[in-house]
């Protein structure tokens, strides 16, 4: 029934405005800059919207109406609604906002609301919503500018300016999106449906979340656990403490944040501390394996990059592992004497092609070797473009997980679009590139403990 | 409505669940406290009992390692200070109970969330819980691994484990009690829950203080 909204044939704007400062002007606009199917202007005052016959009503539209974009004040939000039921809309997107969030005559008029969506037997995402990108169907109903890079992150945001704000952002990262969903008000589909959506979603191979509260949280863990898909989230409101002890010392430190997080842990929801946190952990999901475990050789063309990274694994636990003696002498020949050929690899400002190519060859070969961080520190001497153009190419014909971080300013640039156009994900410092492997790592280490679980509990 | 339960009825619950508890039985006059302590074998702990008094020590409700010839006094004294403190609270008696072994000071706790249903506690008692807050939590049902991954996660660990040639205490004791406590939460409809002190040495768990709130019926 999700799919009504996310996948709809055809799709009436009620609200559709020629002004394109106004939600239903902007929200149409970009409607009908990209989707392929039939879109209806609705507005009664107007004979013709952005070039289109307008409607007074979705009951006057003589062809099928799938979804609809409801951006009308407040007070006509119910009868629009009921207009949808009667002409047979399935899916809603209510932009209109005045509804809970500002307190309870709010509230009782989205009850309201939600019996006569229930009546119809349509699904709604809001109200308070600021609508939804799908992007393999070109569907724009927000107001954000442009349709991101394709790709297979879906975003689901409870803050709808936020959440368009860094839709926006993504863009100019270069991160590819699938879907972005503002929730709003969550009055009927909620965080619970959309993971199950998604779960089954072919074109979502990321679930990123932008969270103040979930509700139905049993069921959310529960759609967590199922789906194989890695769910990033930042919950905020970790600052809110738990009631003061008023009974028990559980009752005092058990506050809805340690909640949140024990929860999330069990159904295998990373939980990140920061926006950037959460899409850097996205970019390495959606272009990178899953490692066989947690030992990772480093390479680096300068010592002090390299030491950072290494103690960022160590916070995260992850083991900078041995490597092969084997692997050691093929590196050997081709870093200066003075140089480590030991994991971190330090090729003491050598970041020729050859090297490169040589020591990442080398290292992913390893047997003991997971993954690898592949670092470049700019200098006035070096030349970032080789050492991207070798990791991107024996990266293609290797299985395991590369995360690569290009330091340095302008000099960098054609160095990280040829990272990015390979696929690699590329992070600015050392910190970011462990912080999105250790998610991975996570991630992984998850998906076991519900094989070996299901396991224990068939025995 | 909210019900709470005093020490006594909240460890005859955890007892129900197979959860070790302090011998004890509420005695209703200080001849009564003097046969059971007699009973159990002196030195005893003694601590009113009423279900207005969830914090007994802030009333000078409880005194430790009371011996043979302390007993009739110790009973008539913590009355009359709790009766100053607390004037007019419906008092059961006095709880005499077994002293509890040596051993780690542990907490276990639940509490009943608004969104994810019942929370478990785990943590090392004492000043690791009131200043560190070193403890972990699940969401429960949990089982036995589960338990276990709880235990190992605290900071504290390597003390259960046993550090400087102490002998390890039973993690797996610790690991049965969270499991049950678990498999009561729904079941008791409890809202809140604190076993503090679980004592933890190296042949077992028990629980040597506990108070519960529960959905009244």
């Amino acid at each position: 029934m999700l799919s009504s909204i996310f996948e709809p044939e055809s799709i009436a704007v009620i609200g559709a405005s020629n002004n394109e400062t106004k939600w239903g002007g902007r929200i149409l606009k970009n409607i009908l800059s990209g989707f392929k199917g039939q879109v209806f202007p609705v507005n009664p005052k107007e004979k013709e919207v952005q070039g289109r016959t307008s409607y007074s009503s979705v009951l006057d539209i003589p062809y099928e109406v799938t979804m609809a974009v409801i951006a009308v004040p407040v007070q006509l939000v119910l009868n629009a609604v009921e207009e949808c039921g009667k002409k047979g809309v399935k899916g809603l997107i209510v932009v209109s906002a005045g509804f809970s969030e500002t307190g309870n005559a709010g509230l009782e008029l989205e009850q309201k609301l939600l019996s006569i969506v229930k009546k119809y037997g349509m699904r709604m995402i809001g109200p308070n919503t600021l609508g939804i990108v799908n992007e393999p169907v070109n569907l724009n109903a927000t107001v954000i500018g442009r349709l991101p890079r394709p790709g297979t992150i879906s975003f689901i945001t409870q803050s709808g300016t936020l959440g368009l704000a860094i839709a926006e952002w993504t863009i100019d990262m270069g991160l590819g999106l699938c879907k972005v969903i503002s929730t709003g008000n969550k009055a009927d589909i909620d965080d619970v449906d959309l993971i199950e959506y998604l779960d089954k979603d072919p074109s979502t191979g990321v679930i990123a979340m932008y969270a103040e509260g979930i509700k139905r949280g049993r069921n959310f863990l529960e759609a967590a656990r199922r789906t194989k898909k890695p769910i990033i989230a930042i919950k905020t409101g970790r600052s809110k403490r738990g009631a003061k002890a008023v009974f028990s010392h559980t009752g005092s430190i058990a506050g809805s944040d340690e909640v949140y997080s024990a929860a999330f842990r069990q159904a295998g929801i990373l939980r990140v501390d920061t926006i950037d946190e959460v899409f850097d952990a996205a970019l390495a999901f959606s272009c990178q394996p899953l490692p066989r475990g947690n030992n990772v050789a480093i390479l680096s063309n300068g010592g002090g990059a390299s030491i950072v990274a290494t103690d960022e694994c160590e916070r995260h636990g992850i083991n900078i592992v041995d490597l092969a003696e084997e692997t050691k002498e093929k590196i050997k020949k081709v870093i200066p004497e003075f140089a480590s050929a030991s994991n971190p690899v330090d090729t003491a400002g050598t970041s020729s092609y050859t090297a490169y190519s040589e020591i990442i060859k080398a290292l992913l070969l390893d047997k003991n070797v997971d993954a690898l961080i592949a670092i470049y520190v700019h200098t006035l001497m070096s030349d970032a473009i080789p050492p991207a153009e070798a990791v991107v190419e024996i990266k293609r014909k290797c299985p395991k997980p590369v995360i690569a971080c290009w330091m340095g300013g302008k000099g960098i640039e054609e160095g990280v679009d040829i990272l990015k156009n390979g696929c690699l994900p590329n992070y600015s410092v050392p910190e970011r590139a462990v912080k999105a492997l250790a998610a991975l790592i996570r991630h992984r280490e998850f998906l076991e403990t519900v094989k070996t679980r299901a396991a224990e509990e068939s025995e | 409505m909210t019900k709470i339960l005093t020490e006594h009825e909240a460890k005859k619950l955890l007892a129900k669940y197979g959860i070790p508890v302090t011998e004890e039985r509420i005695a209703g006059s200080s001849d009564e406290a003097f046969d059971i302590a007699m009973e159990l074998g002196m030195p005893v702990a003694m601590k009113i009992s009423s279900p207005e008094i969830p914090h007994k020590s802030d009333v000078g409700g409880v005194v430790l390692n009371v011996k043979e010839d302390e007993i009739k006094t110790t009973y008539s004294e913590i009355l009359s200070r709790v009766k100053k403190a607390v004037p007019g609270a419906s008092i059961e008696g006095i709880l005499v109970q077994q002293m509890a072994p040596a051993g780690h000071e542990t907490i276990v706790g639940l509490k009943k969330d608004a969104q994810f249903g019942h929370a478990l506690m785990f943590g090392l008692g004492g000043i690791f819980v009131e200043v560190y807050r070193d403890v972990s939590f699940r969401v429960v049902p949990i089982n036995k691994s589960d338990a276990l991954s709880m235990i190992s996660e605290i900071k504290g660990y390597p003390i259960l484990k046993g550090i400087r040639g102490k002998m390890p205490a039973d993690i797996d004791a610790i690991a049965r009690v969270l499991v049950s406590v678990s498999d009561m939460a729904e079941k008791e409809n409890i809202i809140e829950l604190d076993i503090n002190p679980l004592i933890v040495n190296e042949s077992g768990a028990i629980a040597v203080d506990a108070r519960a709130m529960v959905e009244g019926v």
